[in-house]
């Protein structure tokens, strides 16, 4: 993460995701801004208050003055509560609602970004940036704000009373002031390094021991405990050292606010006391004073610490800039022509696709599929079958002309459409940590309790969803750990099956199904080409499917170099009767167990 | 420094302080403060210390005012003020000390907390990391005990000192003036509840907070992983709408929270200052009594100030110490797991040189209640090659596993030239035993590191060495700084042969007796191939050897071949008298070997 780039933009640049907050709540902060003015002059006032009961204390016959007095420091006192919780919660409350509107766009952000932003980005940060980050830039806008203003107010108001009632002493009393700021200031910024430096080694100590704990059974293996034993009091010994350094200077924090309010009163009792004892003084401007330095303590080392937090969070307001200042890759202009009828529905023309991530993958794919066949699409691992896939689901961005659905461009179909039209089902295909139903929902939320049973009976799912106590709302935990490898490839294929897509894409969805499972979902897809005319493309892993297919590509290198029914491409392509014996040697193997 | 929320855990939830026992699992660590009782000492000396630095400065300034300023008396002044300066930097030293020396004691102590749970993982056993998810073991070593270390830097020390100091100013305040104490007495309780009631308040908004925090940060890591799942269902708007529920009860929330900690800071201001007119009325109507004069009401003030401030630590470490000592429970119960195979009493290591035969006698073993292995016989004379070969789940790699005691047979005894394994310590036996796995796992740090895993008894030289015989050195020396360039993440940047090649030169550098050997499925290219074939060889040479085969060349090299199937030894032999039985190893062998010979498709 970058401190500080070598030439800091213009602030109006760096504050452009949050400029607009402060544009629709400047009546919020104005408003905030007058009650902290009316905050701090009733804080001002109950010093004044006390000097004038201590002073009529030290009158030998007080009248009624004591009892106004008092009163009065009570009313005040109650007032100064309200305002100050009205004032605090009154601007505190703009940076939580922009914290929250944060939040949002942030989130709504990374739901629109495409395979590229996340492939290049680590799940962990994004999480610390819509979470850690999002805590900075309130701290900025809440409490960093109060601070400033704060501060401000307090200074604005309580100086001139002070200074009204003796110039030199308010002078020698804050004399210890500007070097508490100082030091607060440059005490939270090497703090704050040093606080990193202890959260880097905490991150790197429990990497130590994450890689430790996987590699135990290495060690023992070689029995080489003693020697692990050693680099973990290293480990554990650098941490302490880090903690310590920011220890050492943290422990100076408290005790220098302390210290610096006590010689405030000492140059009080130094200077005024001389005063008081001359006659020039009462005693009660000696109690007042103190007050008075007491409300400007606490602002004073805070404005020292606030600058820190604006600090960091305009760090923070950069790292989130940079995700809310990704685009998706561009679609075309949305040509919002109406599908053929069903029975037509669901061409898949390639023409000439070449794609690469960082090498060539696929390099030149040409090929039709027509409603109602069913596609075999084989191929050695790498030879870029499940990036084709990807392609035709749109979840990487195509060139434009390369992919043609119903003869529209890929590109040029709304979002929404697509995804009804075209579904993907993965080998390994994500599930929600939630009930089997809401998983099988997702794309088709107001689907009926008969269409969520008729995709599960055609996953060959649903005997075995009847026989989990809670049926369709058996909750599968975190990824769908609670099912089996091969349960949860059927609830992600019934999840697509739900979706009634014209084009079913399929990438290797038998790798955990047994193989009297395996054959019975063929049948059923088979019918749901032959007899609703679906176009289906399958991603074969195993001879079964093969078998089946009407027409198998076979890809190599990105190229599809033989096409044609299960017989002839064994009688023709080298490659292709390899990996069909690679298979069936597998299979075999299999089923010995 | 706790690290950010960043997922829901057990670890986030406080537990209930009184559904444990929280002064056993106390007394219990307070045996790992024994060898700081200095720093324990010098902790506890300065809270009195303190306390009295605190509560001498208003009585100074009683003093001040009545004997000096009111009667015009400078006599003794200069005295006062140099009292006072002492005081204020003997509160700031002092301050810094009691600070600096409570972190110091809580880090020692979490040092070697840490150790000890660390030195306790390496006695546990293969069985007992099967069983726990290797994130919460990572957690009790840097989350647990780190919320412990707050215990003794933030809580517990500073808890005895905030008692004491309300203790303090109560005795000060009495000695005063027994009739203004009245006053502060009476609105003690006021003060004290309405302060608990806020904290208390505070506390459990916060950690509503806490939890939604989570939540929501869990659900983002969902959605990232399932980003692809959720284009593809467009399923965008409805966990925006599920976010945003999140997200506005978090709002909600904190909205709540600034109320109650604007209302904790005002409510202290204000009950003070209403405390302190009620003293003015009082000192007021007590005026011309004895012991009642404004050096005595301008003290009381500052008490006052001093008294809140204790009021509202006390309740928040209740807090720190509840999610410690529910943290201690947990590192405790670690702790306590018994490690299942340890070193026995009566171990006695194996004389030299070891022969490295090897007898299997009515052998069972099983995991849970499935049995793996039944009543295996098995011997191996030394230097003999041994292949393994069955269908998956046939017990084969806990056969080997049995061998150096990554687990125990429950039935049977294994015996090592004539000695049974469980006599010989696990060090001996460890070294003894050379382990080859299918997946070569590495560690962050170097080739050279990798190999001899930090052992000084093996020489630089001798890595060197044992990378030149298994054929290694050749693409180590490719690497830009040989044997010592960095290895990334888990050996990433190497190919499956490579990490393959390493492994078995790890294992050939420590010199075992006896080899066992998980011959890796994965494929690699011919070269690789050939290499590691040569590899194995070298490493076979002189050595007891018994592999689980994926390779043709192993079982056409093997001095004799066993087949294992559900748990039992179904057939063995040599390749071609096994091959003239024609039973599963001849299917076997069709399917698994016969076309391979050594080219993988």
């Amino acid at each position: 993460m970058v401190e500080r780039a070598p030439s800091t933009p213009p602030l109006r640049w760096r504050l452009r995701h949050i400029l607009p907050y402060y544009r629709e709540n400047l009546w919020g902060f104005v408003v905030g801004f007058l009650l902290l003015a009316a905050t701090s002059a009733t804080a001002a006032l109950i010093p004044y208050l006390m000097k004038l009961a201590t002073d009529a204390l030290a009158q030998p016959q007080q009248g009624q003055s004591l009892s106004w007095t008092v009163g009065l420091l009570i009313v005040v006192a109650v007032s100064n509560a309200l305002l100050r919780i009205r004032s605090r919660t009154h601007i505190f409350a703009i940076g939580r609602h922009v914290e929250y509107a944060l939040r949002r766009s942030y989130h709504a952000k990374l739901l629109s970004l495409d395979a590229a932003f996340f492939n290049r980005s680590k799940t962990g940060d994004l999480v610390a940036r819509g979470n850690t980050d999002v805590l900075a830039v309130r701290m900025f806008i809440g409490p960093g704000f109060l601070q400033v203003a704060n501060t401000a107010m307090v200074y604005a108001v309580t100086l001139p009373v002070m200074i009204a009632l003796n110039p030199t002493l308010t002078f020698l009393a804050l004399l210890p002031f500007p070097i508490i700021l100082g030091l607060t200031r440059l005490l939270t910024t090497r703090l704050y390094r040093l606080s990193r430096a202890v959260a880097d080694r905490f991150g790197l100590f429990s990497g130590f021991v994450q890689e430790a704990v996987a590699g135990m059974a290495v060690v023992r293996a070689h029995a080489r405990e003693e020697d692990w034993q050693g680099r973990f009091a290293d480990e554990v010994q650098e941490i302490y050292t880090a903690q310590m350094r920011h220890t050492r200077l943290q422990s100076l924090f408290g005790p220098l606010v302390l210290l610096a309010g006590g010689a405030g009163i000492w140059i009080i009792l130094l200077v005024g006391g001389q005063e008081v004892m001359a006659g020039q003084l009462t005693v009660g401007d000696f109690v007042a004073f103190a007050g008075y330095l007491a409300i400007l303590v606490w602002p004073t080392v805070g404005f020292g610490w606030i600058l820190t937090v604006l600090q960091r969070g305009l760090a923070a307001l950069e790292r989130i800039g940079q995700v809310l200042d990704t685009e998706p890759f561009a679609l075309l202009p949305a040509t919002d022509a109406a599908p053929p009828a069903t029975g037509q529905r669901g061409v898949l023309r390639v023409h000439g696709l070449h794609f690469a991530h960082h090498e060539p993958i696929l390099q030149g794919i040409d090929l039709v599929l027509q409603p109602g066949s069913f596609i075999g699409l084989a191929g050695r691992i790498g030879s870029g079958k499940s990036t084709l896939l990807h392609c035709l689901a749109r979840l990487y961005a195509v060139p434009v002309g390369t992919v043609f659905l119903d003869d529209q461009d890929l590109l040029a179909i709304p979002e929404l459409a697509l995804r009804q039209r075209v579904a993907l089902a993965q080998q390994e295909s994500f599930l929600f940590s939630a009930t089997i139903r809401e998983n099988m929902v997702l794309g088709h939320p107001d689907a009926t309790e008969e269409a969520i049973w008729q995709a599960a009976e055609m996953a060959c799912f649903a005997e075995e969803i009847r026989r989990f106590p809670n049926q369709l709302d058996t909750l599968v935990g975190e990824r769908g750990i609670t099912l089996s490898g091969g349960q949860r490839q059927r609830l992600a294929l019934a999840r697509a099956l739900l979706m009634d897509p014209d084009v079913l894409l399929l990438d290797d969805i038998f790798s955990s199904v047994d193989a009297r499972t395996e054959a019975k979902i063929l049948d059923n897809i088979h019918v749901l080409a032959d007899s609703r005319r679906r176009t289906i493309l399958l991603v074969c892993h195993r001879t079964a499917a093969l078998h089946r297919a009407e027409c198998i590509y076979l890809l190599e290198q990105g190229k599809i170099v033989a096409q044609g029914r299960h017989a002839a491409l064994m009688a023709t392509s080298a490659l292709y009767l390899g990996l069909h014996q690679q298979m069936a040697r597998h299979e075999a193997l299999e089923s010995l167990q | 420094m706790m690290p950010p929320v960043l997922a829901e855990t057990e670890e986030t939830r406080d537990g209930n302080l009184f559904d444990i026992h929280p002064y056993r699992l106390l007394w219990r660590f307070f045996q790992y403060a024994r060898p700081y009782r200095g720093w324990v000492v010098a902790a506890l000396a300065l809270l009195p210390l303190s306390a009295l630095l605190q509560l001498w400065q208003p009585l100074l300034i009683q003093q001040a005012i009545d004997h000096h300023l009111l009667p015009a008396q400078p006599d003794g002044f200069g005295w006062l003020l140099v009292w006072f300066l002492l005081l204020i930097i003997g509160q700031f030293v002092v301050g810094y000390l009691q600070s600096a020396v409570n972190t110091l004691l809580g880090q020692r102590l979490v040092r070697d907390m840490r150790r000890a749970l660390f030195a306790h993982l390496l006695r546990l056993d293969a069985a007992f990391f099967a069983r726990n998810a290797s994130g919460r073991l990572t957690n009790r070593i840097s989350n647990d005990s780190e919320a412990v270390s707050q215990m003794i830097s933030a809580g517990m020390i500073n808890l005895l000192g905030d008692l004491l100091l309300l203790f303090g100013i109560a005795v000060s305040m009495l000695l005063l003036s027994p009739r203004l104490s009245l006053v502060t007495l009476v609105s003690l309780p006021f003060i004290v509840l309405g302060t608990l009631y806020i904290t208390r308040r505070m506390r459990n908004i916060q950690r509503r907070g806490r939890l939604l925090q989570a939540r929501m940060a869990g659900h983002l890591t969902e959605e990232v992983e399932g980003r692809e799942t959720i284009r593809l269902f467009h399923s965008q708007d409805k966990n925006r709408v599920a976010y945003d529920r999140m997200n506005r009860a978090y709002l909600e929330t904190t909205l709540e929270a600034n109320f109650f900690e604007a209302l904790q800071f005002s409510f202290i201001d204000a009950t003070s200052t209403v405390v302190i007119a009620l003293l003015f009325w009082y000192g007021g109507a007590l005026q011309g009594d004895a012991g009642m004069s404004i050096g005595v009401v301008v003290a009381f003030i500052d008490y006052i100030r001093r008294l809140f401030f204790p009021i509202r630590e006390i309740s928040s470490k209740f807090t720190t110490m509840q999610s410690a000592i529910t943290a201690l429970e947990r590192i405790f119960a670690l702790l306590d797991t018994e490690a299942a195979i340890t070193d026995q009493p009566g171990v006695h290591p194996l004389p030299a040189p070891v022969r490295g035969e090897i007898v299997f006698q009515q052998v069972s073993f099983r995991y849970d209640s499935e049995p793996v292995l039944k009543q295996i016989d098995l011997s191996i004379a030394p230097g003999q090659r041994v292949a393994v070969v069955g269908p998956t789940g046939a017990g084969k790699s806990s056969l080997i596993k049995l061998l150096n005691r990554t687990y125990e047979p429950q039935q049977g005894s294994i015996c090592l030239d004539g000695v049974d394994l469980r006599r010989v310590p696990l060090t001996q036996l460890r070294r003894l035993v050379g382990m080859v796995q299918q997946e070569t796992f590495l560690f962050a740090g170097t080739v050279a590191e990798n190999i001899h895993l930090g052992d000084p008894g093996i020489t630089l030289e001798q890595v060197r060495q044992a990378a030149e015989e298994t054929g290694a050195m050749a693409f180590i020396q490719s690497l830009p700084q040989g044997l010592h360039s960095p290895l990334a993440e888990r050996g990433v940047n190497l190919s499956a042969g490579q990490r393959q090649l390493l492994g078995i030169t790890r294992v050939l550098a420590f010199q075992p007796r006896i080899l066992v050997m998980d011959e890796a499925t994965s494929s690699v290219d011919t070269l690789s191939e050939r290499l590691i074939q040569e590899a194995v060889e070298r490493l076979m040479a002189g050595r007891t050897s018994l592999i689980i085969a994926h390779r043709l060349s192993t079982i056409l090299h093997a001095d004799r071949i066993i087949v294992l199937s559900g748990g039992a030894i179904v057939e063995q032999g040599s390749h071609s008298e096994l091959m003239l039985r024609d039973g599963l190893y001849a299917r076997l062998y069709a399917l698994q070997f016969a076309e391979k010979g050594g080219e993988s498709c």
